[in-house]
């Protein structure tokens, strides 16, 4: 127990124990002296001491969520109270922007998810916390590496290009969440990882725009907030730890050595002296069975006016690709304190985090391609390390197990978000406060690579190569706003009014070097005072956003509840013209279940309410500087000779200079009802999202612009959508509960216009960049259709076998084999060209669903979430880039192994653009599922053990490895689209073992 | 006290507040404004437009690409443009299967195919580079920079360079695609989609440009401007336009080529180099025949396309890297059997043009893939021709001839042959037999006035100017592209078959009929 009490004269002690509904110790209860600020709060135990004078005789014990209790003691000494819920306003306190909401007023769409019903297992970013959790929030992880990179959609992207990431805010700070991806390295890690999950106390989702257009320029993907979690004065310490062990969950469909020999025999017979002795699966030999391990510690305390937390937390999680890893070392304080009779209150928090991040080499499509019969090692290639390679004369791929062996890669960041908050309440007129936020977001980072000579790829080119980025980024935040909170019971209304002011800043360097060249290799990263050549670089970015903002929420006896946000944002991205923008939202809720003519429903009902809101909200995601007509200055390298000297050049850059906001106009009718006192709640969404003024990179007209490709504001699009989300007490008993919740949500988007529809033969714009050729695209922008639907041949179906036509067969009997003999000819001209692809299917979902359920049987609990992805299409680009005999004999001197779906297509060139590689890739997964055990034996000690199994399974139809695949393409920088399956770090099957402890 | 403190701050935090300052300008990039304030920086943004035909982008060899969404080493200007003059033909065929390359092996090509629209948006690329050039430099735009005269006049001759790019580049344009959008500094950047002009329109606009721009640039072979474009180009520019009028127009105009070649001739700046494989090889920017050339160095001018692709692809099988001053072969580029058979020898011992790698390598292509399929090719390498290596192993530093003197006497004997005037038979004569003599290093290859029809000159081009991206051009004109002739792979068959005449051009890609609705496809695709 740390709060502690000075003695006066004529004071006597108080103490007693809070209990709540069940009849639970309560810890962290606040337990005031009537009339005073003094007071403590409870602690592990639930128990308090207190110091009343003689003329104290009145305590106030309350708890977030419950009916705050009033009790006379009198003169007694020792007392114990028991708390309810505060049925009424169903417990909750909502942080919404700048500000919290009781639950029952709220007019927006907003979902928080608390830490007890967060995902359990090897979590290394908060985002995967919440997956399969909120309604209408899609959850896709980029790759299953450690760490690695995570996609949000709250509600369907509402863009093309920019980003649809949802705007995060950390205990008030709203972070820039943009990975960092240095050029010429794999993708980096999630910027979200240096912060530790053990440390958050709840996640909420702002989903629609009346939550959202607080945020303004930044909320048309909604808005997450993360709390991390307070001190509570209880003096407790907490540690949770695990151990985890991961292992791939589904294997490759690439051939084996044997069948790989049968192909080569009956294919390409001339290649057959090609071939060695071995048996080797390249893909196994490049993975590991992944060991992670977790240590957090947390110690919360505080005294009569003040609180704090202080935690330390380590993380450490192999991936299953050999060299993959991530360490994080993590911080978090907070302090609060009051000041002057509670008028002032200051909150500060620092989280800090240090991430080692290790690379695999990215071997994974060399491992997948790499002739099976071939030795991994060759002892006698010493000037490769040892390593079986293919002479470096001839253009051949390297071995993979060299290239993840020898090439070093990793990545070093800290992080540091701090903020103070400043909320003084002004004299003379109640209600009244002012707030400000003085905060900061910091992230110093390196990216390093070391590549010996001794690497194939070394020796036909760089002969060696260290290569360094460092990033610094710095992002001030400054807010300040009043706040106007009255009662008005004359005429039976609340008000709560907020205005203020915000800046931010983001600012970043990324200085680096490279140097080649290398006379040795044993300095490792060090090595660049041997190069023999080097090149150095530093780039810059920066934008600001400026913006003022106010809300008014207005209810009517409890009844009719209003709220108007208005937000004006300005922000540096933009030109002059386009540069100022205007967010307002309004919304109503109507409180059904208050009225009299409702009261019929009584006693089933215990709450329903009907909400309505209309807003906008604007995206800013994109580059910066777009707007400029830029020139970018050549390296010496790509230097040109004129006459006797060689000149640096100067390019001007692509730019729109009218580029402008993307807005959304939203609409949401919402329903919440809970009844049979509250064991069985939920709410009922539908909503529609109009996104205008689309920013895409697109490819434009040849001769109109300075790049064949250009981000500009190109049309329309909509999303429209129901969601529903149930939780149920299924049972509670004492010894017995089961809680239930499901959330179900069906999202339809739509590419409403398109700059160039006017055209009659506009057929729209091609995205979705595969892997295979270059330049290829499988995926089509056009107006009536998803984004993300893919443009395709309809491939004919041989009815005899089942199996589409293959590429040298003269099916249509023509007397010549093209691609009439393949593809359907769509348009009806007599021929098949690409104007015969048609929009087919799309790799969005119609309907996410998940499933939580928590079980509790004495001291036993069973958790689980399931999750579930229905009418998803992917393209298998791993079958489509390696399914053709061709591909065997692409090059010379080596030759390459090929995926088995080309025994059933028989394909002998490729077929990129064929809907055979078109798959449904529904699924249900098993998230995770955990058994817990509570050991009840030892006391004053909170002791409870589990196991946790990821990724249990997964049901699904799709051919290739995991249907779930990501938007981003770790291998290329094509553009690319989501449902594009190319060679991605692959998902993984994770057990943990861990034990949560409190004391 | 305490209140005081409390106003006194919050008056301070709202101050913090006034701050809306959101001009955020960029540090390593910099405005046209700012930049464009001297005759050099007028220079470095030209230099860009001839570095437009050589890297691929402001980082060398790759990493900062000028077009995007492609693979930036596959999809230089050089490397597309030889790819589709050469591998359409029967002087050079590649193994590799990368997308749907193999497809220009054969003529099979779509109007999806990537390389075809790799060209078509690197053309584009740098006619809107130069119509910036050309807008960022009117002399009324240079003066209200303060520009003095003598500054002006620089950069009207840097004008006048550009032109002349843009005219080549929509010579290339008009000559493989046919009916190409047009536009030119008169449009605004970013404003409409280009409307899509005729051959003959784009045909007229190149012809009076080049006659508007003649008298302002260098002359021939002027001392520092190696690389640069001068009369010579221009002239040569002239004769590769009038040549092909009658394919372009339906108007032949075989008097203007000869009044061309003769300019050329006649200023007495270019004479054949004696050796003629010093054209092709490390140093060959000395070359006394070299009348325009995309410049290449192994230190300065970095990239994967250029004569870098065309040395490394054409490595393979049993030759040695290092014989051709190079690291590795990319095991690519043969030449097909058609190509060989048109000399008398392929050894090159009767004729020193026969430069194939036959050991280990058959004649005949029964696999495309296999390198060893097909005589390989040692026409261009990365050695002097005193013998040394290049600066670099793996990037090249020899040029790529656009144009020389030996295709000049070609197009005057062959404007002769087809009625041009200005000309005489014995002049076309004596110029072939120059060329005949330095190839067979004695007068035992010259050749009579009866011999000098013009299929020899189809032959002959092929022998003088192989791989040196004119074939495809060449055999339009002479109609044996498509349907005149066959040679092995051609149409897709190990045998050969003709092909439809529509393939004469390439198609427009589909990705431009999309972006472009103004555009129509060409006949047939």
């Amino acid at each position: 127990m740390l709060s502690f009490i000075h003695a006066f004269s004529q004071e006597r002690n108080l103490s007693g124990k809070v209990y709540d509904e069940n009849n639970e110790p309560m810890p962290g209860a606040s337990v005031i002296i009537k009339g005073t600020t003094q007071g403590t709060v409870t602690n592990i135990d639930g128990e308090f001491r207190i110091v009343l004078s003689s003329d104290q005789t009145t305590i106030v014990v309350s708890y977030i969520g419950y009916k705050s209790k009033e009790i006379e003691v009198g003169t007694q000494s020792q007392i114990d109270v028991r708390l309810e819920l505060d049925q009424e306003t169903l417990d909750e306190v909502i942080v919404v922007g700048y500000g919290t909401q009781e639950k029952s007023d709220l007019t927006g769409v907003v979902t928080s998810v608390d830490s007890k019903n967060f995902n359990a297992g090897a979590i290394t970013s908060p985002d995967n916390l919440i997956a399969g959790k909120v309604a209408g929030v899609q959850i896709t992880p980029s790759s299953g590496e450690p760490g690695g990179q995570v996609s949000v959609r709250i509600r369907g992207g509402t863009s093309i290009t920019a980003s649809n990431e949802p705007l995060f805010v950390i205990d008030g700070v709203p972070i820039d969440n943009s990975a960092h991806n240095p050029g010429g390295f794999s993708r980096g890690r999630n910027p979200l990882n240096f912060l530790n999950p053990d440390d958050i106390e709840n996640i909420t989702v702002l989903k629609d725009a009346s939550a959202a257009a607080i945020y303004g320029a930044r909320g048309a993907n909604g808005v997450i907030i993360i709390n991390t979690k307070k001190g509570d004065g209880s003096g407790k310490i907490t540690y949770n730890g695990y151990v985890s062990m991961a292992n791939l969950a589904t294997d490759h469909d690439m051939l084996s050595a044997d069948a790989f020999r049968n192909v080569v025999t009956a294919k390409q017979p001339n290649k057959l002296n090609l071939l060695g002795n071995n048996n080797t699966d390249w893909y196994d030999q490049i993975l590991q069975t992944g060991i992670g391990h977790n240590h957090y510690l947390s110690f919360s305390g505080g005294g009569k006016n003040s609180n704090f937390r202080f935690s330390l937390g380590h993380q450490d999680i192999e991936g299953i690709v050999q060299k993959s890893r991530t360490q994080r070392t993590s911080l978090s304080t907070n302090f609060s304190k009051s000041f002057f009779d509670d008028r002032l209150n200051i909150n500060a928090n620092i989280k800090a985090a240090y991430t080692k991040d290790k690379f695999d080499a990215n071997p994974i499509g060399a491992a997948l391609a790499f002739d099976p019969t071939q030795k991994i090692f060759d002892s006698e290639n010493n000037a490769l390390g040892g390593y079986f390679e293919y002479p470096i004369s001839i253009l051949a791929p390297d071995n993979p197990v060299s290239l993840n062996d020898q090439t070093q890669d990793v990545g070093d960041n800290i992080r540091n978000i701090g903020n103070i908050q400043l909320e003084y309440k002004l004299p003379y007129i109640e209600g009244l406060s002012a707030k400000a936020n003085l905060g900061y977001d910091m992230t110093f980072g390196e990216r390093k690579r070391f590549k010996p000579n001794t690497l194939r790829n070394q020796a036909t080119s760089d002969s060696g190569e260290v290569k360094i980025e460092n990033y610094k980024r710095i992002n001030p935040l400054f807010n300040f706003y009043f706040n106007y909170k009255r009662d008005l019971p004359s005429i039976n209304s609340n008000l709560d009014v907020t205005a203020g002011y915000e800046y931010q800043d983001f600012k970043s360097d990324y200085p680096s070097y490279r140097a080649y060249g290398l006379s040795t290799n044993a300095f490792g990263f060090y090595s660049a005072f041997s190069a023999r050549n080097s090149e150095a670089f530093n780039t810059n970015e920066e934008n600001r956003l400026i913006s003022f903002f106010g809300r008014v929420n207005y209810s009517l006896h409890d009844k009719y509840l209003l709220t108007f946000t208005l937000r004006r944002d300005g922000s540096s991205r933009f030109g002059e013209n386009n540069r100022w923008g205007l967010f307002p939202s309004v919304a109503i809720g109507w409180r059904l279940i208050e009225e009299d003519f409702m009261s019929f429903l009584q006693p089933t009902f215990s709450d329903l309410k009907l909400r309505f809101a209309y807003g906008v909200t604007g995206s800013q995601e994109i580059g910066n500087y777009l707007y400029l007509s830029t020139y970018e200055a050549g390296q010496s390298t790509a230097a040109i000779q004129q006459g006797n000297q060689f000149i640096n050049t100067l390019r001007p850059n692509g730019y729109d200079a009218n580029i402008k906001w993307e807005e959304t106009n939203s609409l949401n009718i919402g329903l919440d009802f809970a009844l049979l006192d509250g064991k069985l709640g939920g709410s009922l969404e539908y909503y529609q999202k109009n996104t205008k003024d689309l920013l895409f990179e697109v490819g434009v007209a040849s001769g109109s612009n300075l790049s064949n490709r250009v981000v500009t504001n190109i049309g329309e699009m909509q999303n429209s959508g129901v969601e529903l989300a149930l939780d149920a007490f299924v049972i509670d008993q004492k010894d017995l509960s089961w809680n239930l919740g499901f959330n179900a949500s069906y999202n339809k988007n739509e590419i409403k216009a398109l700059d160039q529809s006017n055209e009659p033969d506009f057929e729209g714009y091609l995205a979705g960049g595969i892997a295979g050729g270059t330049g290829n695209n499988v995926q089509i922008l056009r107006v009536g259709e998803s984004v993300n639907t893919f443009y395709v041949y309809e491939h004919i179906v041989d009815p005899a076998t089942g199996n589409p036509v293959s590429d040298n067969v003269d099916f249509n009997g023509d007397g010549i084999i093209d691609q009439a003999d393949m593809y359907r000819d769509t348009n009806g001209d007599g021929g098949v060209n690409s104007e015969d692809r048609r929009p087919y299917k799309n790799a969005n979902p119609d309907v996410i669903l998940g499933l939580t359920s928590s079980l509790t049987y004495k001291d036993f609990d069973l958790n689980l979430t399931l999750r579930s992805n229905i009418g998803n299409y992917v393209y298998n680009n791993i079958a489509s880039d390696n399914g053709y005999y061709n591909k065997l004999a692409n090059g010379e001197g080596y030759i390459n192994n090929i995926h088995e779906s080309v025994l059933e297509s028989g394909y002998q060139s490729a077929q990129f653009f064929s809907d055979y590689y078109v798959e449904n890739a529904s699924f249900l997964r098993m998230d995770n599922i955990t058994l817990g055990y509570r050991v009840r034996q030892l006391s004053n000690i909170d002791l409870r053990v589990y196991a946790t199994m990821q990724n249990l399974f997964v049901l699904t139809n799709y051919t290739g490895m995991d249907p779930e695949v990501g938007y981003t393409n770790r291998n290329s920088d094509a553009i690319g689209g989501l449902g594009i399956d190319d060679k991605p770090y692959p998902k993984a099957r994770t057990i943990l073992f861990g034990v949560n402890l409190s004391f | 006290m305490k209140t005081r403190i409390i106003y006194f701050s919050l008056i301070f935090l709202m101050s913090l507040g006034a701050c809306t300052d959101l001009d955020v300008e960029p540090n390593d990039l910099v405005t046209a404004d700012a930049v464009l304030t001297d005759v050099n920086a007028y220079q470095s943004f030209l230099a860009k437009l001839y570095a437009g035909f050589s890297v691929s982008g402001q980082q060398g060899p790759a990493g900062n690409a000028d077009i995007k969404g492609y693979d930036e080493g596959s999809y230089q200007y050089l490397r597309l443009y030889w790819k589709l003059q050469e591998l359409s033909t029967e002087e050079a065929i590649v193994a590799w299967a990368d997308g749907n390359l193999p497809k220009i092996n054969t003529q099979e090509w779509t109007d999806d195919n990537e390389f075809v629209a790799g060209l078509f948006d690197r053309l584009f690329y740098q006619i809107s580079l130069a119509n910036e050039f050309l807008r960022e430099s009117t002399s009324a735009k240079l003066s209200s920079k303060g520009f003095s005269e003598g500054e002006i006049s620089a950069v009207a001759q840097f004008r006048a360079e550009a032109r002349f790019i843009r005219a080549l580049v929509y010579w290339h344009a008009i000559d493989l695609y046919a009916n190409v959008p047009f536009a030119t500094e008169e449009d605004a950047l970013g404003a409409e989609a280009p409307s899509q002009a005729t051959r003959q329109e784009v045909f007229n606009y190149i012809d009076s440009e080049l006659q508007a721009i003649e008298s302002q640039l260098a002359e021939p072979k002027s001392v520092g401007y190696y690389g640069r474009a001068d009369k010579g180009a221009l002239w040569a520019l002239q004769a590769k336009l009038y040549l092909n009028s009658e394919v372009y127009t339906g108007v032949s105009r075989y008097t203007e080529c000869i009044t061309a070649c003769n300019k050329i001739i006649n200023s007495s700046a270019y004479q054949l180099t004696a050796n003629y494989q010093n054209n092709f090889q490390a140093d060959n920017h000395n070359s006394p025949e070299m009348i325009f050339a995309a410049t290449f160095d192994g230190q300065n001018t970095q990239t994967y396309g250029g004569t870098t692709f065309i040395i490394h692809a054409s490595v393979g099988g049993s030759m040695s890297p290092e014989n051709y001053g190079i690291n590795s072969g990319w095991g690519g580029l043969r030449v097909r059997r058609e190509l060989v058979n048109l000399f008398d020898d392929p050894s090159g011992l009767t004729d020193s043009r026969a430069l194939f790698f036959t050991e280990g390598q058959s004649l005949n292509i029964s696999d495309v893939s296999s390198f060893t399929d097909g005589y390989a090719c040692v026409k261009f390498t990365n050695i002097t021709s005193d013998g040394n290596p290049g600066s670099d192993a793996v990037f090249t530093d020899t040029d790529f001839p656009i144009f020389r003197l030996a295709d000049v006497y070609l197009m005057y004997a062959e404007a002769v042959l087809r009625g041009g005037a200005g000309g005489d038979q014995a002049t076309a004569l004596s110029y072939i037999n120059s060329l005949r003599q330095r190839a067979y290093g004695n007068n035992s290859g010259e050749i009579a006035l009866g011999d000098m029809s013009l299929d020899f000159i189809l032959d002959e081009r092929a022998r003088e100017l192989y791989w040196e991206g004119h074939r495809r051009t060449d055999l339009v004109r002479f109609e044996k592209f498509t349907t005149g002739a066959t040679w092995q792979w051609k149409g897709g068959v190990e045998g050969g078959m003709t092909t439809e005449s529509f393939r004469d051009v390439y198609p427009i890609p589909s990705g431009q009929l999309i972006a472009n609705p103004k555009l129509t496809q060409n006949t047939g695709y």
